[in-house]
């Protein structure tokens, strides 16, 4: 069943540019991947904005360049779009595309439930930014504690009421979407492909749908009964009601959403390391397990957001000890990491970089989540710029650099051609600078009493560092910007790929770049958890030579 | 490659030199670390951050460096040509080793924490004070034992009123929110407490010197929120009386301070 190597005529039309009635009806999840991907780093782009003007108003002290309210908004929106419409949208768009392929199938399960999962993400983003039109949109930050979000403190705009319906818009596709992958996984693999090979990102995703399943209906409810108080006069959460009900169920969703915005980006690494160490993963089954272990954890911890609002300290307890031993799998995950690229051949090829950029930075984000996760260190450092930093740690240099890391390394697989080097290089070192330089300083800020989401702060002794912070966000914001003319350049005149251009494992580098709508003429044996391999070294693939530059 | 090679050694070495000169010095100004404690609690939560930085910065140089190691010694153009890595799919007694090591360290870190945790933590009874801090949009007011209510009004331009506290003295904190949550913290003093509107939150302060010491609302509570500054003053007791007495006759005729929360 070799591949052939030379190009031939195709049955199917492989550019970008299609008819945009093909684009609005769609059910091939490989265009509703990219179509979720697209989506993403559009909201990328919009969230980095925000955030420049941010950095901007704080860059001195007494600064005037917006006013507090369009301040909170700006903030409430760069987080909003980062962790609602950027990350997790852009993540469901590249299992959307990756999954079926990596398991042998020829679509997901469900179509069509795909298309309409695909289109609330759109009506869930304008229904968020319609708030800005109302008045005013969301002021509360990305998290909308109530009482600040009720009506006797927020009824000039209906901002929160846009969020809100948003939020609940967002959740349904994603309950859709997470059903879809699992039945996908369950009921669509090849012949051969057992759940123990599994490829390490098909099982990433689904704990992601499980957490996403679990947590997206609390999510929406707290939404409905934050519009019930506002729109129908309920006391659920209002002054005279239980305002820290509304903290419960909304880090029930908030804290499981973090790990569903990270664990796609662990089974992405754990595809990039083993292809550029050439050594298989190690402890495919303790990876698997630590998985879960999250999973199961990261349920468990959702009142570590709340141990200043004053809770019984046996509870307390419980959930520091639950927070801190979700240690434990992600130390075994970075030691597997570590130890698949020992005695390698390793290549640090963009995506490798990307994938060390992550291992380096995300370890900062997670011994600060130590400190953060011990109750009396965390009433310092809680909602301090110490925060701030960490989270970013986590989101930036774990999920951003993972989803870097993706880009680059499937980026030929969709549109046929390399994502180019040079410019990749520049954008890594960039990003990689940029990123710390912003961050880690960030740290120092809120030891010394920086609270976050201030609009502004007279104190003379924090204006040095925000002035570094707020340089180095540029450098981030140029660095993205080189992401844009290498993704747009190289899609148009990039060098041609082929098939398998990196010697991957896995099945979705054994079909044409981009794949067909069918995604494989004939579904390929699977032997392994790294079939492609399996193929390579059998004979059944041949290799093809090095792609001519086109 | 040793260009970069070399470029890998001076972003690794420059991130663990910020990192040491950070957690060792003052930079501009910043302390590394949080303002000297004053209060017996927040001299407690600088040491457990103390404590936890121990194995934490062992674990941040251990990883760090093997990753530097994996950069420079396994890259691919350092292995000689045509080598093929050894296919090593695991290794169950190391795996074990490197789940049970940071299963002990996170547990002892957990136990130290709670140890600190009842410590510190517990609402007390024992206080020789109490004072009634309540927020609002946006300042604070504090109600002492004897009716005398301090409102410290948001501002940024300086003129904090200061919230007064004898030297040598153990003040129960009574924290309570009127309208949304705000949340009061000193971080020379110790951690913060949430002033959630419905019930009462607790935390104290026990300060030995006399001195002032600056902080500010730490929840989100709407456009005021970073004007909700926070000054507290220190008097040894005689100091203290004087300024009560101050407070009582400049209060007693313009009675009824309006601490009724707006709707």
């Amino acid at each position: 069943m070799a591949t052939t190597v030379l190009p031939r005529p195709k049955a199917y039309d492989d550019t970008f540019f299609k008819p945009i009635s093909l684009w609005l009806t769609t059910t091939d999840h490989k265009l509703i991947g990219i179509m979720y991907m697209v989506t993403g780093i559009l909201s990328f782009v919009i969230g980095g904005i925000f955030a420049l003007i941010v950095r901007l108003q704080l860059s001195q002290p007494n600064l005037k360049v917006i006013d507090p309210e369009t301040y909170n908004q700006l903030i409430s929106a760069h987080g909003v779009t980062m962790i609602f419409f950027f990350v997790t949208i852009f993540l469901t768009g590249i299992a959307n595309y990756m999954v079926p392929i990596m398991i042998g199938a020829r679509d997901m399960a469900f179509p069509r439930v795909n298309l309409l999962g695909f289109w609330l993400v759109p009506v869930s983003i304008l229904l968020y930014y319609s708030g800005f039109f109302t008045g005013g949109a969301l002021n509360a930050g990305w998290t909308g504690y109530a009482p600040l979000t009720e009506r006797a403190y927020n009824s000039h705009s209906l901002g929160v009421d846009f969020w809100a319906l948003s939020i609940i818009v967002w959740a349904i596709s994603g309950i859709m979407a997470s059903t879809n992958f699992l039945t996908t996984i369950v009921a669509l693999r090849a012949p051969g492909m057992k759940f123990s090979r599994l490829p390490l990102f098909v099982w990433a995703q689904i704990s992601t749908s499980i957490l996403l399943l679990v947590v997206g209906a609390p999510l929406a409810a707290a939404m409905i009964l934050l519009e019930f108080d506002r729109q129908l006069g309920t006391q659920f959460f209002t002054t005279a009601g239980r305002p820290v009900l509304y903290q419960h169920l909304f880090w029930f969703f908030g804290h499981p959403e973090v790990y569903i915005m990270i664990l796609p980006g662990f089974g992405m690494i754990s595809e990039v390391i083993p292809v550029f160490a050439r050594k298989p993963i190690f402890g495919y089954m303790s990876m698997v397990a630590a998985l879960f272990g999250i999973v199961f954890l990261s349920m468990t911890v959702w009142a570590h957001h709340m141990f200043t609002v004053g809770m019984n300290t046996y509870v307390e307890g419980f959930f520091m000890l639950m927070t801190m031993l979700i240690a434990v799998p992600t130390g075994i995950k970075f030691f597997n990491w570590i130890a698949t690229t020992w005695w390698g051949s390793v290549e640090f090829t963009v995506p490798m970089k990307f994938a060390f950029g992550f291992l380096a930075t995300f370890l900062i984000g997670g011994l600060t989540g130590i400190y953060l996760a011990s109750v009396p260190v965390d009433t310092q450092l809680h909602q301090s710029y110490y925060v701030v930093a960490h989270l970013h740690y986590v989101l930036f240099g774990g999920s951003v650099f993972t989803i870097m890391a993706g880009i680059y390394y499937w980026f030929p697989k969709i549109t046929g051609r390399m994502l180019g080097r040079v410019l990749g290089e520049w954008n890594f070192w960039t990003l990689f600078i940029g990123f710390n330089g912003t961050f880690l300083i960030m740290h120092t800020l809120g030891l010394e009493g920086m609270p976050r989401r201030i609009a502004t702060y007279a104190n003379p002794a924090w204006a040095a560092t925000n002035a570094i912070i707020t340089i180095s966000s540029f450098l981030i914001a140029i660095s993205v910007l080189l992401l844009l003319i290498n993704i747009v350049r190289s899609w148009s005149s990039g060098e041609i790929a082929g098939n398998d251009p990196w010697r991957a494992n896995t099945l979705e580098w054994a079909t044409t770049s981009p794949p067909p709508p069918y995604n494989f003429e004939r579904v390929p044996p699977v032997r392994s958890f790294m079939p492609l391999r399996d193929l390579r070294e059998s004979g059944e693939v041949v290799e093809e030579p090095t792609p001519v530059p086109a | 490659m040793t260009s970069r090679v070399f470029r890998a050694l001076i972003t690794f070495g420059g991130l663990v030199a910020l990192a040491v000169a950070l957690s060792s010095c003052d930079v501009g100004g910043l302390h590394p670390i949080f303002p000297n404690p004053v209060s017996p609690n927040g001299q407690d939560i600088y040491n457990t951050y103390l404590g936890i930085s121990i194995p934490a910065i062992v674990i941040f140089l251990g990883v760090e460096l093997a990753l530097l190691w994996v950069v420079l010694r396994y890259r691919r153009s350092t292995q000689p040509a045509g080598y093929i890595p050894p296919q090593v799919h695991g290794n169950v007694p190391l795996e074990v080793v490197w789940t049970i090591i940071p299963l002990i360290i996170v547990l002892a870190i957990a136990g130290y924490s709670f140890v600190e945790l009842q410590k510190d933590f517990q609402p007390i009874s024992n206080q020789q004070m109490t004072v009634i801090v309540s927020g609002h949009q946006f300042g604070w007011n504090y109600e002492y034992e004897n009716g005398v209510v301090v409102h410290q009004e948001g501002t940024l331009a300086g003129d904090v009123t200061p919230f007064v506290v004898p030297t040598h003295t153990l003040v129960k904190l009574q924290f309570r929110g009127t309208d949304v949550i705000h949340s009061w913290w000193v971080p020379a003093i110790s951690g913060k407490t949430d002033a959630v509107p419905g019930y009462d939150n607790f935390s104290w302060l026990k300060i030995d010197q006399v001195g002032t010491w600056r902080g500010e609302c730490a929840e989100l509570c709407g456009v005021g929120h970073s004007t909700m500054q926070i000054i507290v003053q220190s008097m040894d007791q005689n100091d203290f009386n004087a300024w009560m007495d101050q407070q009582k006759s400049a209060a007693s005729p313009s009675a009824s301070p309006s601490a009724s929360p707006s709707k």
